[in-house]
């Protein structure tokens, strides 16, 4: 209940309402330069609004960095005590390191439901180092994070 | 380690659920669905889990998983295997090592050591005489006399521990069994039907016996292999894990049956026909990229029927007949039919009843040359006996059956990528401008041919250590935390030894390596030096420019590249030469490394669909293919580039055969045979590549047009059937590169031995064009 309260209080669910809608037009841009930005700000308000989502990161903890590939984006995301963290910095000791040719490419790797696997490989499009099982989990979440936004779960 | 892996597979096999979903006569399922998809998280399932949510519906071979199976996988049993399962404690445990970043770039090899154990074939004859609980009693002998000598060191500690989980995990398989049997029972009980019941209750009786006890009857001998098939699947993957010689190992209870009025041949049609279906149950649990990249194939369960006995002489005998009519009946992917024959030994009855089977399904079995096979494996060190009994492992590898561990996916090697390496100083174009190998030089400052042949070897040589360091790495791992009890017991050696098959308890232990690109790398070294070298047609410096830019504005260039340098396939001699100096020059660097369980690593040239998914990601190359095309199919020449089949036959034929250990896939195709006479000229064909040495063959009958017809309008051929390199596939089932592939392979007109030209309309799909 207090959270439910708490929830209501900073608007979280009418924020996570207007971050859904920025969320599917970033999907729907050409460009997507804002994918990881957009990406991220939903999943984390959707950990706090969205309790079956949350589950997804009870007990887990995991650290990731996100670099394009010309290093003018660089996000580091921990998962620990069931929360989500993200700031604009470099992290040591991650688990995995996600390096991207730019947000589209990395949208195409994460959620596109037809990626084009040959031209993303030949292009590098998305490369990794670290505990690939890492990328899978987090692949996961964003996609689900997709279909809940478009209403398919 | 292995008492807890064995109780873990044991309380596995303990508590699936025991289901019986139709009319068929055997008892037992891979999984709890009519066809399922083993996950395996341990080894290679995790990579599913971003797809968890659309597996369903993505576009490509689409599996069911209900919601409550994905959050299951998603919330508690994917999160375990996190940092468990053999890839990431492979990385951690060796520093996430270069071979291992190498091996994730996907364009150079592939290591299928991930996939554990698999690509064997187990000793199922010896199941069958003394049953499961035979195999017990062995365990707990050797357990015995460990104890009486004294437990002293480490290995003794180990071969205790191996007994003892020899007998739990034997313990797991008969309480399967005997689920089964409970469980026939009940349905039975609530059956009405009264054919359905009858068939239950035998299946509950059937169950309560094997694989417990020896089987006494060809319906007991099958379920009781088909119980034991579906316990190796728990506990290792489900790739190439094959059956064997059924016809050996199954004879003697046919024969039996048959002469006691017990079975009549109808009957052993259907109980063979209900376990070839029970061989397509399950399918291999892969991610879309794999599908788009190498997908459509089965799982690869190799039967191999024909052939001489341990003692030399013809082993065909009427259950040999009896599987080919069902596997011609039937029309099944899976199990992938593999016919021994040998021209001395076997008579043309069979050898053109083959022939024959090939003509109605289109596509199976596979030929085997026993004679040369068999040669081949008392090169690698196996008895005269022991390599008479060889069976196909999953494609078209040779294993001496029961006796030897081989793990003949262990390394996918692209042969192109090293020859790219070569050509670019190390680098590659699909890995952009990063340094990947050493520096073997600029090919433009080269003045010999031989200098760029030496820069290639430099390249495979450091390429090929970085696969085998893979492996050896993945191998050790295997040993600590994923040993194989199960399988163990079903193999001639661990129990004798003391030692569990990861470990070297095998008779006969090798790794095999299987290259891509094999007729591509071969028809490239031959225009270089014919090209650059011999006629001077070009600078080394102007080819590579050609390449570069995919032969755009080198249209000259292009056209004496592919009609004017020497192919593979054919009797030029350059050709000749430079395929058998490759094939000799891989042998002796893998026969040079020993494996962790003390074996020789084995080269082979079958590819699966891999050729095509590597093609798709190579650049242009000398001998005229242009970028991004697929590459050539297992020791098959290039698609169109040898124009006489009796040439063609001859010169792969005349590739030593000794040197190919791990076996070859030549896939050939005839637009038609129509009538007796021409089955008989086609198993004549067989029987002269044989002659010439060649080691396997395997067809497609039918023409480009046929083909064409069925990539274009996929509803009118759901279910035709289509040899890729090495084992069967649904064509509707391939990714439109292997479909491409499979079109454009050269027919041969069986009257006159030409390859048929191909339609004019269509020669875009070319690798060339």
């Amino acid at each position: 209940m207090f959270e439910k309260i708490l929830n209501w209080l900073l608007l979280r669910p009418l924020r996570a309402k207007r971050l859904k809608k920025r969320f599917l037009q970033c999907l729907e841009s050409e460009a997507a330069e804002e994918f990881l930005e957009m990406l991220l700000k939903f999943m984390s308000l959707a950990f706090f609004v969205d309790r079956d989502f949350r589950r997804n990161i009870k007990d887990f903890n995991g650290r990731y960095l996100f670099r394009s590939r010309d290093n003018s984006i660089t996000v580091a995301v921990v998962f620990k005590d069931n929360r989500m963290k993200v700031c604009e910095k470099e992290l040591k000791d991650t688990d995995v390191t996600v390096v991207f040719r730019n947000g589209r490419a990395l949208m195409g790797y994460l959620l596109s439901p037809k990626p084009d696997i040959l031209g993303s490989l030949l292009r590098q499009d998305v490369t990794f180092n670290g505990n690939l099982n890492y990328v899978y989990k987090f692949a996961y979440m964003a996609k689900r994070l997709q279909l809940m936004a478009t209403g398919e779960v | 380690m292995e008492t807890r892996y064995a109780k873990a597979v044991a309380y596995f096999l303990s508590n699936k659920e025991p289901v019986f979903f139709d009319e068929n006569l055997l008892a037992g399922s891979t999984t709890s669905k009519p066809f399922g998809a083993p996950v395996y998280q341990e080894l290679t399932g995790m990579t599913i889990w971003p797809e968890l949510d659309t597996i369903s519906t993505r576009g490509k071979n689409p599996l069911i998983l209900s919601r409550e199976d994905a959050g299951e996988l998603n919330f508690d049993i994917f999160p375990y295997w996190m940092e468990r399962n053999i890839l990431e404690y492979t990385r951690k445990k060796f520093n996430n090592p270069d071979c291992m970043r190498l091996f994730e770039r996907i364009v150079f090899f592939l290591a299928s050591k991930a996939g554990t154990l698999s690509h064997t074939v187990p000793d199922y004859k010896k199941v069958l005489s003394k049953g499961v609980e035979g195999i017990i009693e062995e365990a707990r002998t050797g357990e015995e006399e460990i104890r009486e000598k004294g437990v002293n060191t480490p290995g003794d500690r180990h071969s205790l521990a191996f007994y003892q989980a020899v007998q739990t995990v034997m313990n797991g398989v008969l309480n399967y069994a005997g689920n089964l049997s409970k469980k026939a029972a009940e349905l039975a009980r609530v059956e009405k039907d009264p054919s359905r019941r009858e068939n239950l209750l035998k299946m509950s009786e059937i169950c309560a016996r094997v694989p417990a006890k020896p089987a006494r009857t060809f319906r007991e001998a099958v379920n009781s292999l088909w119980i034991c098939q579906v316990a190796v699947h728990a506990e290792n993957i489900n790739m190439a894990i094959s059956p064997g010689r059924l016809d050996q190992v199954l004879y003697k209870y046919y024969r039996y049956d048959i002469d006691n009025g017990i079975l009549t041949v109808k009957e052993a049609l259907e109980l063979v026909g209900c376990l070839w279906l029970k061989l397509n149950d399950n399918t291999n649990l892969v991610p879309e990229t794999s599908e788009e990249l190498f997908g459509g194939a089965g799982t690869v369960p190799a039967v191999t029927v024909g052939g001489v006995d341990e003692n030399g002489e013809d082993a065909v005998n009427d259950l040999t007949y009896v599987m080919l009519r069902v596997t011609e009946l039937l029309k099944l992917r899976d199990p992938s039919l593999n016919a021994r024959y040998h021209y001395e030994k076997n008579t043309e009855e069979y050898r053109d009843r083959v022939a024959e089977v090939i003509v109605n399904t289109r596509a199976v079995p596979a030929f085997h040359n026993d004679i040369v096979d068999i040669k081949v494996l008392e090169n690698q060190g196996t008895s005269t006996e022991h390599a008479r009994d060889y069976a196909v492992i999953g494609c078209v590898e040779l294993a001496s059956a029961g006796r030897s561990y081989d793990a003949s996916s262990s390394i996918i090697f692209n042969l192109v990528s090293t020859l790219e390496l070569a050509l670019y100083n190390g680098k590659r174009p699909a890995t952009g401008d990063e340094q990947i190998g050493p520096k073997t030089g600029d090919p433009a400052g080269f003045t010999s041919f031989d200098e760029f042949r030496e820069a290639f070897e430099s390249q495979l040589k450091w390429l090929m250590g970085e696969a085998i360091k893979l492996n050896e790495y993945f191998g050790r791992v295997h040993q600590e935390i994923l040993p194989t009890p199960l399988l163990s017991a079903f193999f001639e050696g661990p129990i004798k030894k003391g030692k569990d098959l990861i470990h070297g308890g095998a008779t006969y232990n090798s790794s095999g390596a299987t290259h891509i690109g094999f007729a591509d790398t071969v028809d490239s070294l031959s225009a270089i030096e014919k090209a650059v070298f011999i006629d001077r047609k070009c600078t080394f410096a102007e080819l590579l420019q050609a390449l570069r830019e995919n032969f755009e504005g080198h249209e000259k260039l292009h056209a004496y590249l592919v009609y004017k340098t020497p192919k593979y396939g054919t009797n030029d001699p350059i050709a000749v030469k430079n395929s058998q100096n490759l094939i000799r020059f891989l042998y002796n660097f893998y026969q040079g490394h020993t494996n962790y369980r003390g074996g020789k690593y084995r080269p082979g040239y079958w590819t699966m669909t891999n050729h095509a998914g590597q093609g798709k990601l190579s650049g242009a190359l000398p001998n005229g293919r242009k970028a991004y095309k697929v590459f050539a199919s297992g020791i098959t020449p290039v698609s169109q580039a040898a124009g006489d089949l009796s040439a063609c036959l001859k010169a792969v034929g005349g590739i030593d055969g000794l040197c190919i250990p791990s076996g070859e896939a030549l896939n050939l195709k005839y637009p038609s045979v129509k009538n007796n006479g021409d089955i008989k000229t086609f198993a004549q064909a067989v029987e002269s590549y044989f002659r010439y040495g060649g080691l396997h063959v395997q067809f497609n009958i039918m023409s480009y047009e046929d083909l064409i017809d069925a990539k274009n309008n996929p509803e009118k051929y759901p279910e035709l059937l289509v040899r890729v390199s090495g084992y069967s596939a649904y064509f509707k089932d391939l990714n439109e590169a292997m479909k491409d592939e499979i079109i454009t392979r050269t027919a041969y007109d069986l009257g006159t031995g030409k390859a048929v030209p191909f339609p004019e309309e269509y020669r875009s799909m070319l690798a060339f064009e």
